[in-house]
C-alpha cells in the first residue's frame, strides 16, 4: 500500500466528494413524471464514513446509482452537482466516467451472487479491474488480487482466486466484491446495504472489515443501510432520508440521542431492541410509505406524524442547516409547538 | 404467559405440541435416468420442544439451520424422517390423508412473504372464505359475512377490502390478510415464519403489535421463527437458538438474553446491532470465524466446534453435547443448553481463545466427502433468506 496524498488531509475537513442539490426525475412516457430523488445534499471526507439510511422508497439506493452514473441512459433526468475533488460526476462523459469507477470511486452492492460475474473465476474478476484501470497484465496482477482477497479475510487466498461465485457462501461473496470495489485503492467507497443479505455474524464481519479500511486507509465511506443499528456503529454522519428527500441530518451521537424529526424519532421507537424493555408495546409509525410524495405544498411525511400541524399540510418544510446537524421539519419533536405525548396505537388508513 | 407459570415446569395438560427427536433429512440426488440418493441434508437433527397452550415460543439461528424446516415439520408441511409431534394428544406425523387435513384446521402459518403467498387472482373474501369451506365452517352467508368483517377488524384492516385483490395493498396490509387467513379457522397454533421480515422497520412495529393482541384476544399459541434477535425477544415468552438442525440453547426470552451461556448464543448476540452509539460503542464483540458449515456433513461432536472460540481439546469434537440443564446458581431448570463446557465458560474460568487459528472452510469438508458434487441447488431448498 502506498501512503496517498490525501492521507494526510483526513483531519483538515476539506470534503472529498460534494453532492449539491442532486435530483433524479424519472418519467416514462405518458406518464407522471416522479422525483425519486429530490434536492439531496451532502458530503464526504476522507476517512469519514456517512450513512444515509431509510427504507425502501426513500431515494437512498437511486442516489448512489446517480453519483455513480449508473442509471440507465433513458427516462431519466439527473440534475445537481457531484463534486469530486474539484470534477463534477455528473458532467462527465460515459467513458470518463468509466474510468473513474473502480479507480476512484467503488461500489459495493447488496446482492453479491447477481453482481459477480457466475462464470469467471473470482482471481479474474478481482484482475479485471486492475488490468482495465493500473494497466497491469494479468500475470502481475495475479499476485495483487490474491493480496486483495487476503487482506479481506478469504481463507486459502490461492485457493479461491480460481473459484467461481457459487462456489462462495454469502459471505465470502461480500468480501471477494469487496476486494474487487478495493483493489484500485478507490478514494470513495459506496456501499449499498452490503451486508442486507448476509447473517448476523457474518453481518458483523463485514462491518468489522470495512469500519478497519476506512480507519486504515482513509477511504471515505457512503454507507446506504435501512438499519439504524449498522449505522449507530458504524457512521460518523447519518442522513435519514424519506420521501426522496434528506429530512435530518446529525452526528451519529447526536442523532440517536435527541432525535428532532418526528420521522427519525418514530423509526428508533418502532424497532424492538435487544437491550431494552421487553413486554413494552413498540410504538409504530401509522400507515406506510406512498407512491408518489407530495413535497409539493406540504410535508410529505405528514399524513404519518404525530404530531403535525396546520402548516405541516400546507407548506413544504425547508431543509435548515446549523453546523454538523440540519433538519427539514416544521414541528420538530420538543419544540413548543410539539406535545410530547406518545401516539396512540396506529390506525391502518393508507389506502 | 406470567413467569411463574413458565418456572414450574408444565402439567401435561398445558403442552399444545410436543415435538419429540424430531429429523428432517433432505436425500441429495444425482442421476440423470436413476436417481442415486448420494447423501443427505441433515436440516433438522434430532429436536426435542414443547410449546404450551397461550405462550409464543421464538426459534432463532442462521440461514441454513433448519428452523424454517423445523417449523414446517411440525405442521407435517414437510413429512418428519423420524420422531413425534404431538399436537393436542394426537401424533401428527403418523396422519394421514383426511384426518390430518381435519387437524390442520388447528395449526395454522403465517409466510414470509405475503404477496408470494396469496393467491394474486382471489379477491380477500375469496381466499378468506377458502379455508372456512374446507373446515365447515361456512354455514350460511349471512354469518361468513359477518365472520369476515369481523376478521377484517381484528387485523386492523377496513371492511371495503374484501373486495380488492393482493396487488392493491401495501406489504404490511398483506402480511395483515395471510394473518386473518391464518385466524380465519380460528386455530390454536400459528406458526409465523419471518412474519415482519420482509416488511419495512416502521410497518414491521404495526405487525408485532398485532400479533401481540390477537393472542391475548383469542388465546393463541405461536411458533415464531425469525432470524431477527430483537423481534424474537421481543415477541416471544420462550426462546430457542438453532444451529446446524440442532437446539443449542433454550431459555425464557429474559433468562437468555441477561445471560446466554451457549457460545454460539452469545456470538449471536453479540453481533446484533443496537440502534445506539453509546451501547455500540462499548459493546464486546464476539467474531466468528468463517462460516456455517455445511448441513450435509455436518461436524463431528459438537457441531459448534468448529467455530467456537471456547473450543476445549476433549469432548468438543467427539461427543456430541445433549440439551441439559446446567448446575449454576441462579440459572432456573427452563434455561438449558447444549454445551460440555458451559459451567466453566459462564464462571469465567475458561476464556475464549485467539479465533485466528480456528478458519474454518465450509467446503472442505465438502469436497473430502463428495468431491463438488452437493451443488447448491439441492442445499438451497433448506435453506432461507434472512
Amino acid at each position: 500500500m502506498t501512503t496517498r496524498a490525501y492521507a494526510a488531509d483526513t483531519r483538515s475537513g476539506q470534503a472529498l466528494l460534494s453532492v449539491r442539490d442532486l435530483s433524479v426525475v424519472f418519467q416514462r412516457h405518458g406518464e407522471q413524471p416522479f422525483a425519486a430523488v429530490d434536492g439531496v445534499s451532502f458530503e464526504v471526507r476522507p476517512g469519514q464514513t456517512v450513512g444515509l439510511v431509510g427504507e425502501s422508497g426513500s431515494g437512498k439506493s437511486v442516489t448512489s446509482l446517480a453519483i455513480m452514473g449508473l442509471l440507465p441512459a433513458r427516462g431519466n433526468r439527473v440534475t445537481g452537482v457531484a463534486d469530486f475533488d474539484g470534477t463534477d460526476l455528473l458532467k462527465l462523459s460515459s467513458g470518463d466516467m468509466r474510468d473513474r469507477r473502480g479507480k476512484d470511486l467503488g461500489m459495493i452492492f447488496q446482492d453479491p451472487l447477481s453482481s459477480l460475474n457466475p462464470v469467471v473465476p473470482i482471481g479474474v474478476q478481482v484482475t479485471e479491474v486492475l488490468e482495465r484501470h493500473k494497466g497491469m497484465s494479468r500475470k502481475a496482477a495475479m499476485p495483487k488480487a490474491r493480496e486483495m482477497l487476503d487482506k479481506v479475510g478469504i481463507p486459502d487466498p490461492d485457493r479461491r482466486l480460481k473459484d467461481y461465485p457459487h462456489q462462495l457462501s454469502g459471505g465470502m461473496r461480500q468480501r471477494a466484491l469487496i476486494a474487487m470495489a478495493l483493489a484500485c485503492e478507490p478514494r470513495v467507497l459506496i456501499a449499498d446495504e452490503p451486508t442486507t443479505a448476509l447473517d448476523v455474524t457474518i453481518q458483523a464481519q463485514i462491518l468489522q472489515l470495512l469500519g478497519d479500511l476506512v480507519r486504515d486507509s482513509g477511504t471515505a465511506l457512503i454507507m446506504i443501510t435501512h438499519d439504524l443499528g449498522v449505522v449507530a456503529g458504524l457512521c460518523d454522519e447519518v442522513n435519514v432520508m424519506y420521501g426522496g428527500r434528506i429530512v435530518e441530518r446529525g452526528l451519529r451521537h447526536d442523532l440517536f440521542a435527541a432525535p428532532r424529526h418526528p420521522y427519525t424519532h418514530g423509526l428508533l421507537g418502532s424497532i424492538p431492541r435487544l437491550d431494552g424493555q421487553r413486554g413494552e408495546p413498540l410504538i409504530p409509525i401509522p400507515g406506510s410509505v406512498a407512491d408518489n410524495l407530495p413535497w409539493d405544498h406540504a410535508c410529505a411525511f405528514a399524513p404519518r406524524c404525530f404530531q403535525p400541524i396546520d402548516v405541516c399540510r400546507s407548506q413544504t418544510p425547508g431543509f435548515v442547516e446549523d453546523g454538523a446537524s440540519a433538519l427539514r421539519c416544521h414541528n420538530p419533536v420538543g419544540s413548543p409547538h410539539g406535545h410530547t405525548a406518545q401516539p396512540d396505537h396506529a390506525e391502518v388508513n393508507d389506502q | 404467559m406470567t413467569a411463574a407459570a413458565e418456572q414450574t415446569h408444565a402439567q401435561p395438560g398445558d403442552v399444545l405440541v410436543d415435538v419429540q427427536g424430531i429429523k428432517v433429512h433432505f436425500p441429495i440426488k444425482k442421476g440423470v435416468i436413476f436417481d442415486k440418493t448420494i447423501g443427505y441434508v441433515y436440516a433438522v437433527d434430532g429436536v426435542d420442544l414443547q410449546i404450551r397452550r397461550g405462550e409464543t415460543y421464538g426459534l432463532v439461528g442462521e440461514s441454513g439451520c433448519g428452523k424454517s424446516t423445523l417449523g414446517r415439520a411440525i405442521l407435517n408441511l414437510e413429512p418428519p424422517t423420524e420422531g413425534k409431534v404431538v399436537f393436542d394428544g394426537t401424533d401428527i406425523a403418523s396422519l394421514r390423508g383426511e384426518e390430518l387435513r381435519r387437524k390442520r384446521q388447528h395449526m395454522q402459518m403465517v409466510f414470509q412473504d405475503p404477496l408470494s403467498s396469496l393467491d394474486p387472482r382471489q379477491s380477500v373474501e375469496s381466499l378468506l372464505l377458502e379455508g372456512m369451506k374446507a373446515h365447515g365452517l361456512v354455514k350460511d352467508t349471512k354469518a361468513a359475512n359477518a365472520r369476515l368483517r369481523e376478521l377484517l377488524k381484528a387485523v386492523g384492516l377496513p371492511a371495503a377490502s374484501l373486495q380488492k385483490y393482493p396487488h392493491e395493498f401495501s406489504g404490511g396490509q398483506r402480511q395483515r390478510i395471510g394473518i386473518a387467513r391464518a385466524l380465519a379457522v380460528d386455530p390454536q397454533l400459528i406458526v409465523a415464519d419471518e412474519p415482519v421480515s420482509a416488511l419495512d422497520v416502521s410497518v414491521q412495529a404495526q405487525v408485532i403489535n398485532l400479533l401481540e393482541d390477537l393472542q391475548d384476544r383469542f388465546g393463541l399459541t405461536y411458533l415464531v421463527v425469525a432470524h431477527d434477535l430483537a423481534v424474537v425477544r421481543h415477541i416471544s415468552d420462550r426462546v430457542g437458538v438453532m444451529y446446524l438442525g440442532a437446539l443449542v440453547e433454550e431459555a425464557a426470552a429474559d433468562d437468555l438474553y441477561a445471560a446466554p451461556m451457549h457460545p454460539y448464543t452469545r456470538a449471536l448476540m453479540s453481533a446484533v446491532p443496537v440502534p445506539d452509539p453509546v451501547v455500540e460503542d462499548r459493546r464486546e464483540r464476539i467474531l466468528l470465524n468463517g462460516d456455517l458449515p455445511s448441513p450435509a456433513n455436518p461436524p463431528k461432536g459438537c457441531r459448534f466446534h468448529t467455530r467456537c472460540p471456547w473450543r476445549q481439546p476433549t469432548q468438543c469434537d467427539t461427543d456430541r453435547p445433549a440439551l441439559r440443564v446446567v448446575s449454576i446458581d441462579g440459572v432456573p431448570e427452563t434455561h438449558r443448553v447444549a454445551c460440555h463446557f458451559a459451567e466453566g465458560i459462564a464462571s469465567g474460568e475458561l476464556q475464549p481463545h485467539k479465533v485466528e487459528a480456528e478458519v474454518v472452510d465450509p467446503h472442505l469438508g465438502e469436497s473430502d466427502a463428495h468431491g463438488s458434487l452437493i451443488g447448491p441447488a439441492t442445499t438451497v431448498e433448506v435453506t432461507d433468506t434472512p
